[in-house]
C-alpha cells in the first residue's frame, strides 16, 4: 500500500517541495475520491493518512451509498459487507416499540439502491488503493499540522515527519469532522455542540454458531438491514436515535444523539449505549453477542447553514470537514456527499491546473457544482427541519411515541367491551397528546415541506 | 428502571473490556490537554468533557478541580473539545499514526 520510496525517501526528508501536483490530507472517501479524479485526469497528487492505514482512524455507523463511487471504481472488487434489503423505523418509548418496516423487492436486485454496510478500516484503504493504482502517492502515519502560507495564499502543508513541511500548488483538506487544520488555518471556525453529534458504537459478533445474523434480521444470502430508532427508549431525553446495522459476519449497533444534549443532561454515550441495547424491543435481537470492536465519534450535523466556505486561495474542504452530513431523521447521508464533494473537488483542481490558476476564484466550480448537485440541494432542502424538531422534541421523541403505543395498546384490546370504544379511547390518546384537531393540523402543517 | 420480562439479559462490556477491543499505539505523551488549568479549577462547574466522555479519559477527583487525563484511553471522537463551553480543550492529532487504531471502524 505505502508508496516505500515516498514513504522511505520522506523519512530521509529529501526535498519534495511541487513534485506533487496537490496534497490531500485524509485518506477517507473524500480524500480519496479527489485524489483518484486528480490521478485519472493525469495529475499527481500527494495522499497523506494520519493512521497506519486509510480507515484506521475511521468510525463509521451507516450505509456507505455508492451511486457516485460506482462511476469511479469497479465495486465488483470493493470489500462491501451486505446490501441494504431492508429499512426499518422504530419509535421506542420506555418499553414499547411501534414500527414501519420496507423491504422494496427492487432492493435485492443489482445495484441494491446502491446502499451497502461496510467495515471503514477495510473500504477505505481498498478505495485509497484505487486512487493509489491510478497515480496518486499515499503516504500514511504522518500526521498533517497545518497548512504553509505565503501571502494570503495556502502553499502547502507542515507534517510531524522529519523537515515534514512538503508545498504544493493545491491542498484538499478532507481530514473529517475533527478538522483540526482547517480551523488552525482559520478556514472554518470550530463547529457549536448544538451542531454536533455525539455517537458510540459497537461491532457485536455471535461467537455461539453461524447463521445467527440470517436467522434474527431474516436474511438470504448478502441482504442486509438497516434498522433505525426514534424516541426516549432509543437515546433517553436527548435528540437523537439508536441504529442496527449488518455487515457479513457482525452488526454495528449505536447511538448518535445531540452533544448539547448529552451535556447538558448529563447522559454520558456509553451509558446511553447500554440502555438503548438493553431495550425489549433490542435486546432480543443482540442476545448472546460479544464486543469486537467499541468506538466513538462526533458527526457535523450543522447542515447547510454551517457549511464552512468551500474554496480557499490554494485549498479546498471537502467531506465531512466541510459538514457536508445529512441528517432529517429519514435519510442518514454523508459517504455519498463525501465522494461527491471529493470528485467536484478533484475535478475542479484539474480545470484550474491546466490555466497555471491557484487562487480562490479559479477553483470557484467546486462549491459551485457542490450547489447544483444533489450535496447542497438536500442539505438546503432540509434546513429548517433540525431547529423546528428541537423545538418539538419532547412532543416528537417523548410524548408521540408514548401516545401512538397506548394508542394501538387500546385499539387492539382484547375484551367484552364493542369495538367503538376503544376506537374512540384511542384517537382520543393521540389527539390529547397533539392538543386535539387544532394541534393536529398545525403539527402537519410545521411538517407539510417533508413531503413536498 | 423495571425491564421487561421480554427483554433478555444483555451483558454490556466494561468501559475496560470496551475499551480493550481497540489497538493503541502510545504516543508517548498526550495528544490532550486543558489549555488553561484555572479555568477548569475556578470557573468550571460541570465538567462536561467528564460527563460526555465515552472512553472514561476526563475524570475529576470529587467532582472538581482540574481533571486527569488518561489519554491513552481516547477513541479519537473529538467530543470534550466541541463540548467544553470555554473553548479549554487542546486537541492535537496523535502523531506518526499513534493513538487509536479501528480494525473495522
Amino acid at each position: 500500500m505505502l508508496d516505500e520510496r515516498a514513504g522511505d525517501a520522506a523519512l530521509e526528508a529529501p526535498n519534495y517541495d511541487n513534485e506533487f501536483d496537490a496534497i490531500v490530507v485524509g485518506a477517507g472517501l473524500a480524500g480519496s475520491a479527489a485524489a483518484l479524479t486528480m490521478a485519472n485526469r493525469g495529475l499527481e497528487p500527494l495522499l497523506v493518512e494520519r493512521g497506519s492505514y486509510p480507515g484506521a482512524k475511521n468510525v463509521f455507523g451507516g450505509v456507505l451509498y455508492t451511486p457516485t463511487i460506482r462511476e469511479l471504481v469497479d465495486l465488483d472488487a470493493a470489500p462491501l459487507e451486505r446490501y441494504v434489503a431492508e429499512k426499518r423505523f422504530s419509535m421506542l418509548s420506555h418499553d414499547d416499540e411501534t414500527a414501519i418496516s420496507l423491504k422494496p423487492g427492487e432492493w435485492h436486485r443489482e445495484p441494491h439502491n446502491d446502499s451497502y454496510t461496510v467495515y471503514r478500516g477495510e473500504f477505505d484503504e481498498w478505495f485509497a488503493d484505487q486512487a493509489v493504482e491510478a497515480g496518486a502517492t499515499l503516504v500514511t502515519e504522518t500526521t498533517v499540522t497545518g497548512v504553509i502560507r505565503e501571502g494570503g495564499d495556502i502553499v502547502g502543508v507542515e507534517t510531524d515527519r522529519p523537515d515534514g513541511a512538503i508545498r504544493a500548488p493545491y491542498v484538499v483538506l478532507a481530514e473529517g469532522g475533527n478538522s483540526l487544520v482547517s480551523e488552525g488555518a482559520s478556514l472554518k471556525s470550530p463547529e457549536s455542540r448544538e451542531n454536533i453529534a455525539v455517537a458510540a458504537k459497537e461491532v457485536l459478533e455471535f461467537p455461539e454458531r453461524s447463521g445467527v445474523i440470517e436467522d434474527r434480521f431474516r436474511l438470504v444470502g448478502d441482504a442486509g438491514v438497516s434498522y433505525q430508532y426514534f424516541g426516549e427508549g432509543a437515546v433517553g431525553e436527548a435528540y437523537g436515535g439508536g441504529f442496527i446495522y449488518t455487515n457479513g459476519d457482525t452488526v454495528s449497533v449505536g447511538v448518535a444523539y445531540s452533544l448539547e444534549d448529552a451535556a447538558t443532561k448529563r447522559q454520558s454515550p456509553e451509558e446511553t449505549l447500554n440502555l438503548f441495547k438493553s431495550h425489549p424491543a433490542v435486546a432480543p435481537l443482540l442476545r448472546g453477542a460479544r464486543t469486537v470492536e467499541y468506538g466513538a465519534k462526533t458527526i457535523p450535523e450543522g447542515g447547510a447553514e454551517s457549511m464552512p466556505s468551500l474554496v480557499h486561495n490554494g485549498a479546498v474542504i471537502v467531506g465531512d470537514a466541510a459538514g457536508l452530513v445529512l441528517n432529517n431523521g429519514v435519510h442518514l447521508e454523508g459517504t455519498n456527499m463525501a465522494v461527491e464533494s471529493g470528485y467536484y473537488a478533484g475535478t475542479a483542481i484539474v480545470e484550474a491546473a491546466e490555466r497555471g490558476r491557484t487562487e480562490a476564484s479559479a477553483l470557484e466550480s467546486y462549491s459551485e457544482r457542490l450547489e447544483d448537485s444533489f450535496v447542497v440541494q438536500n442539505l438546503e432542502r432540509y434546513a429548517w427541519l433540525q431547529d423546528r424538531v428541537e423545538e418539538d422534541r419532547e412532543l416528537l421523541f417523548e410524548q408521540l411515541p408514548r401516545a401512538i403505543a397506548d394508542a394501538s395498546s387500546e385499539y387492539f384490546t382484547m375484551d367484552r367491551r364493542p369495538k367503538e370504544m376503544h376506537a374512540k379511547a384511542a384517537k382520543q390518546r393521540v389527539f390529547d397528546t397533539l392538543g386535539g384537531w387544532k394541534g393536529a393540523t398545525k403539527l402537519a402543517l410545521r411538517y407539510r415541506k417533508l413531503v413536498k | 428502571m423495571s425491564v421487561s420480562p421480554q427483554a433478555p439479559e444483555i451483558e454490556n462490556d466494561s468501559m475496560e473490556d470496551r475499551l480493550y477491543t481497540v489497538k493503541y499505539e502510545d504516543p508517548g505523551d498526550s495528544h490532550l490537554d486543558v489549555k488553561v488549568a484555572s479555568i477548569c479549577a475556578d470557573s468550571c462547574e460541570t465538567a462536561d468533557c467528564v460527563s460526555i466522555c465515552p472512553a472514561d479519559v476526563w475524570r475529576r477527583e470529587d467532582g472538581e478541580g482540574v481533571p486527569t487525563i488518561a489519554y491513552e484511553n481516547c477513541l479519537e471522537c473529538s467530543s470534550c473539545r466541541f463540548a467544553c463551553p470555554y473553548d479549554n480543550v487542546s486537541w492535537e492529532y496523535p502523531k506518526t499514526g499513534a493513538g487509536v487504531t479501528y480494525k473495522r471502524g
